[in-house]
C-alpha cells in the first residue's frame, strides 16, 4: 500500500515557511485509479512528490509497503523508484537525441532484447508503431506524451504517478493518455494529477486538495462539472 | 546493440557537440608533442653528430699552436686502459643543424692511424679512395656527406667558406665516402701540417671497449668538474662524450624549462577552455539528467556517465592527436628535418609524455563543478521548471 501519514512538506525562505502540504495521511490501494484535483498552489504537485518519494516530507513519513522512505537512503529510495514506479510529466521530457524506441527502453531495468520488443509493444498500443525510429522533435505534442507514458510503463510499475499528463494536450489526445493510465489500475495503483475533472470521471476516488490540506476524499460523479468552481474556492489564483 | 545512454550513442547522435571538443583536444595533443620532439631532437642531434665520440676521444692544447704538453700526454699514454694514443692535426668543415652551421671536425691521421681508427668504427670505404698524401682531400662518412650533400668531386672545405673556424685556404675536395652512420671526416696529417699552420696538434686517443673509454675520459677530466682530473684544465681540453653532452644539454636547459612551461600553460588553457565547453553542454542537458534521476538513475551513475563519456572523448582525442603527430613527423622526417639536420623521432615517447596529462585535466575540469552539482541536484526543481 502506498501513502503517507500526518505529512508536511514546508518550504522555508528566510523567515516566511510556506506549508505546500499541511498533515496529509492517505492512503492508496491497488488496482485502483485516484485523481488528485485542487487549486493551482494547494499541494498536488507536492503530494506526488511526497508518495513518491522524490522529496522527503519536513514531518510526517511516506511510504511503499512496508518500505518507509526516510529510513533508507536516498540511493535505496531511487532504486525503489527505478523498480517499481511509473512518472508522467507534464512536459513529456524526452532525450532529443535518442529515438522514440530509446527513450522509452532506458526506463527498462534490463536494457536488452527483450525489454525492445515490450518497448515496441507498448508504443503499438499507444498508436505510435510508425514513430519507434523517429526522434522527438518530428513528434506532436500528444505523441510525445504518450512516448513518455510507454516510458512510464517499461519497468512493469506497481505505481504510475503522472502530474497534470494533459495540460498541454488537446482534448482527444488527453483522453487517450488518460484512458492509457487509467487501464494501468489492473496491474497496480495510478495517480493523477489534473485540473480537468473530466479527465477522472472514470476515476475511482479523487483527493481533493486544498492550501496543502486533503480536504476530502469522494467519488468522481459528485465532481463539479466545470472545472473553473473548484478555482474559485482555491486561495491562490489559477495561473 | 548499445544502451540508449552509452557514450557513443551520444557521440554518433551530437556530432555537433562532439566534434569541437574532439577537435581541440587533437590540436593539443599534436601541438605539444609536435613541439617536444622537434625540441626534444636538438639532443638527439648533437648526439647523433658527435656518435664518434663513442669510440674516440680527442684532447685539445688550450694554446692553438701548441701541441697537447708532453706531460700531459704521458698521462693519457700512461693509462693502461688505453689502447691507442694519435696525434691529429686538423681543420673544420660546416654542417648544416637546427642551430645554424656548426664546425665539424675533420682529422689529419697517419695512414696507419687512419686504418686503425676506420676499422676501430668499423666503417671502411663505400666508394672513391683514401685521400693522397699531403693532397687537399678528405674521406666522409654517407651521414655527413648526406647533410652536406656532397658527392665524391665536390669541395668540402674552401677559402670562401663562412662562419668562424670552418674552411680552408685551399678547396679540400671528397674523394671518397664511408659507410655507416657514424659521423666522421678524415684527411692526411701531412696535408693539414702543411695547410693549417696555426691549428692545434690534437691528440686522439682510444680504449679497448666503450665503457672504458667513459671511464678513461672521467679520470682525466671529470665532466662535471666537481673534482679534479689528471690533466689540467688550463693546458688541455678533453672533447669526451660527456663534456659534449653536458654542455649542449646545458645550453638547452633554458629551452626545454621554457618548453615545460609553454607546455604546461597550453594544457592548463586547453583544459579550462575545453573544460567550460564541456560544461556548457552538461548544462544543456540538466533536463535530460534531471529525468532520470526522478525515473530511479542513481546519482553515481549519472556522474559515471559523463566522466565516462568525457574520457572516452579525450582519449580517443588523444590517440588521434597522437597518430597525427606520428605521421607529421614521418612524413616530414627525411624531406624536411633531417636535411636540416633535425633528428627527429616520431615515436619519440618523452615528447607523447608531455601530453598524457591533457586527458586527465580536461576530464577534471570538465567534470569536477559538473559531477558536484548532479549530486546536488533536486530533479524537481527542473520538472517543475515550465
Ligand atoms: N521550491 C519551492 N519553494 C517555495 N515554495 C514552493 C516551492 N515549490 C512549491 N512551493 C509552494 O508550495 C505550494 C504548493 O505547490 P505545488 O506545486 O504542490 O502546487 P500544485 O497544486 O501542484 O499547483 P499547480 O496546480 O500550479 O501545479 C505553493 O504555494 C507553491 O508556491
Ligand atoms: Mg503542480
Amino acid at each position: 500500500m502506498l501513502g503517507c501519514e500526518r505529512a508536511s512538506l514546508a518550504y522555508t525562505d528566510g523567515e516566511r515557511t510556506t506549508y505546500a502540504l499541511r498533515d496529509v495521511t492517505v492512503t492508496l490501494a491497488p488496482g485502483r485509479f485516484y485523481g488528485i484535483m485542487g487549486p493551482s498552489g494547494s499541494g498536488k504537485s507536492s503530494l506526488l512528490y511526497v508518495l513518491s518519494g522524490l522529496k522527503p516530507p519536513t514531518e510526517g513519513s511516506a511510504r511503499f509497503g512496508g518500505f518507509v522512505y526516510n529510513q533508507h537512503s536516498s540511493a535505496d529510495v531511487t532504486r525503489l523508484r527505478r523498480e517499481k514506479f511509473g512518472f508522467v510529466f507534464q512536459q513529456p521530457f524526452l532525450m532529443s537525441y535518442l529515438t522514440v524506441a530509446e527513450n522509452v527502453v532506458l526506463a527498462a531495468p534490463q536494457v536488452d532484447r527483450a525489454a525492445r520488443d515490450k518497448a515496441a509493444r507498448f508504443l503499438d498500443d499507444l498508436g505510435l508503431s510508425d514513430m519507434i525510429h523517429k526522434f522527438p522533435s518530428q513528434l506532436s505534442g500528444g505523441e510525445k506524451q504518450r512516448v513518455s507514458v510507454a516510458r512510464a510503463m517499461m519497468n512493469d510499475p506497481e505505481v504510475i504517478f503522472a502530474d497534470e499528463p494533459t495540460a498541454s494536450l488537446d482534448h482527444a489526445n488527453g483522453h487517450r493518455v488518460v484512458d492509457t493510465l487509467a487501464a494501468w489500475r489492473t496491474r497496480g495503483t495510478v495517480v493523477v494529477v489534473t485540473h480537468d475533472p473530466e479527465m477522472l470521471a472514470d476515476a475511482d476516488e479523487v483527493l481533493l486538495l486544498r492550501d496543502g490540506v486533503l480536504v476530502e476524499s469522494r467519488p468522481p460523479e459528485s465532481l463539479p462539472s466545470e472545472p473553473k468552481a473548484l478555482h474559485r474556492t482555491g486561495t491562490v489564483a489559477p495561473i | 546493440m548499445h544502451h540508449p545512454l552509452s557514450a557513443i550513442t551520444y557521440f554518433r547522435r551530437n556530432p555537433g557537440k562532439v566534434l569541437p571538443m574532439g577537435f581541440v583536444i587533437v590540436l593539443s595533443v599534436f601541438l605539444i608533442a609536435s613541439i617536444s620532439s622537434l625540441a626534444n631532437s636538438i639532443d638527439r642531434t648533437i648526439l647523433t653528430i658527435y656518435g664518434y665520440t663513442n669510440y674516440f676521444t680527442y684532447v685539445i692544447p688550450q694554446r692553438v699552436t701548441q701541441r697537447v704538453p708532453e706531460e700531459q700526454l704521458a698521462v693519457i699514454r700512461d693509462d693502461a686502459r688505453v689502447e691507442r694514443v694519435m696525434e691529429a692535426s686538423l681543420f673544420f668543415t660546416n654542417i648544416k643543424t637546427v642551430m645554424g652551421q656548426l664546425p665539424f671536425v675533420v682529422l689529419g691521421l697517419e695512414p696507419e692511424d687512419r686504418a686503425y681508427l676506420t676499422g676501430r668504427i668499423g666503417t671502411s670505404l663505400l666508394s672513391g679512395r683514401m685521400p693522397a698524401e699531403g693532397m687537399p682531400e678528405a674521406v666522409l662518412s654517407e651521414a655527413l656527406a648526406r647533410n652536406k650533400n656532397v658527392k665524391i668531386g665536390d669541395v668540402i672545405a674552401g677559402p670562401t667558406d663562412e662562419g668562424g673556424i670552418a674552411g680552408s685556404p685551399v678547396p679540400v675536395r671528397c674523394v671518397g665516402i664511408l659507410k655507416g652512420t657514424v659521423w666522421i671526416a678524415m684527411t692526411t696529417k701531412s696535408f693539414c701540417d702543411a695547410t693549417f699552420l696555426t691549428a692545434p696538434r690534437s691528440t686522439v686517443f682510444t680504449t679497448r671497449n666503450r665503457a672504458d673509454l667513459t671511464a678513461v675520459n672521467e679520470d682525466l677530466m671529470p665532466a662535471r668538474r666537481r673534482t679534479q682530473g689528471k690533466l689540467s684544465p688550463s693546458k688541455v681540453l678533453v672533447l669526451s662524450r660527456q663534456n659534449l653532452i653536458n654542455q649542449v644539454r646545458d645550453s638547452l636547459s633554458t629551452l626545454f624549462l621554457i618548453m615545460g612551461f609553454v607546455n604546461g600553460t597550453v594544457i592548463f588553457v586547453i583544459a579550462l577552455m575545453s573544460g567550460m565547453l564541456s560544461n556548457i553542454y552538461f548544462t544543456q542537458r540538466m533536463a535530460e539528467f534531471a529525468v532520470l534521476a526522478a525515473i530511479g538513475y542513481q546519482r553515481t551513475r549519472l556522474v559515471t556517465r559523463i566522466v565516462g563519456e568525457t574520457f572516452l572523448l579525450t582519449c580517443i582525442g588523444w590517440a588521434i592527436g597522437a597518430l597525427v603527430t606520428f605521421l607529421f613527423l614521418s612524413a616530414f622526417r627525411t624531406t624536411l628535418f633531417e636535411p636540416k639536420g633535425l633528428f627527429v623521432d616520431p615515436l619519440d615517447p618523452f615528447a607523447y609524455r608531455y601530453t598524457i596529462p591533457i586527458p586527465f585535466s580536461i576530464t577534471l575540469f570538465a567534470v569536477a563543478t559538473i559531477a558536484l552539482r548532479l549530486m546536488r541536484l533536486d530533479p524537481v526543481t527542473i520538472i517543475e521548471r515550465r
